[in-house]
């Protein structure tokens, strides 16, 4: 699963600790979203995606063979 | 009350830890060496502990309210809980893998309570597993 986080922030000019206070979870969390490295829950998933104003599947990207 | 019982409790542990060395020391002679050595451990645990929970406070209150906040969130943080589970999770095979060891080691030296005790630990480590996996299948 690839997700949208790093671009969609920097469309918007916010920071990793400004996302990571909105959706309630360590900047760490974030930089680990953005690296690909974690992958979120689905409650989290919402948040962000409830966050940039957006459709989980607009900000997450699942791919076919993970599936 | 739970903060002042945090408060309250490390202190506690010190002085009761203090008792039970002073006794140790005391009744040095005239308990049998077995309870002598349960006091000088228990007096030991209760002191770090309490020691370790002064410490623990003490940093605490050095935070800033920002630095508070973000703890709180830290300890909650859902990638730190999949990274403690997962812990936890390989922690259970390498104390698997070392009792398995263990339990080779007092075979090869043909002990028999120390195999007979690994044995046991080692059963007691697969129940406690079955019974939390079990527990948890109710519970989700």
């Amino acid at each position: 699963m690839t997700n949208r986080i790093a671009q969609l922030r920097k469309e918007r000019r916010i920071s990793q600790a400004e996302l990571a206070d909105a959706v309630d979870v360590t900047r760490q969390t974030i930089i680990s979203l953005e690296n690909g490295r974690y992958n979120a829950s689905l409650l989290l998933a919402h948040k962000i995606a409830n966050y940039f104003g957006m459709t989980i599947e607009e900000v997450f990207l699942f791919e076919e063979e993970e599936a | 009350m739970k903060e002042r019982l945090k408060q309250v409790l490390p202190v506690l542990g010190i002085v009761c830890g203090a008792v039970l060395l002073a006794a140790a020391f005391l009744l040095d002679e005239s308990i049998p060496k077995e309870l002598s050595g349960a006091l000088f451990g228990v007096a030991g645990v209760l002191m770090g502990l309490g020691a370790t929970g002064i410490f623990m406070d003490a940093a605490w209150r050095k935070l800033s309210e920002d630095e508070r906040r973000e703890a709180e969130r830290g300890e909650k943080d859902e990638r730190n809980v999949a990274i403690r589970e997962k812990a936890a999770y390989s922690s259970w095979y390498w104390t698997l893998y070392l009792l398995w060891a263990a339990f080779f080691v007092t075979l090869f030296l043909g002990s028999g309570f120390p195999t007979a005790l690994v044995s046991v630990l080692l059963v007691l480590h697969c129940v406690f597993l079955m019974v939390n996996m079990g527990r948890w299948a109710k519970r989700m």
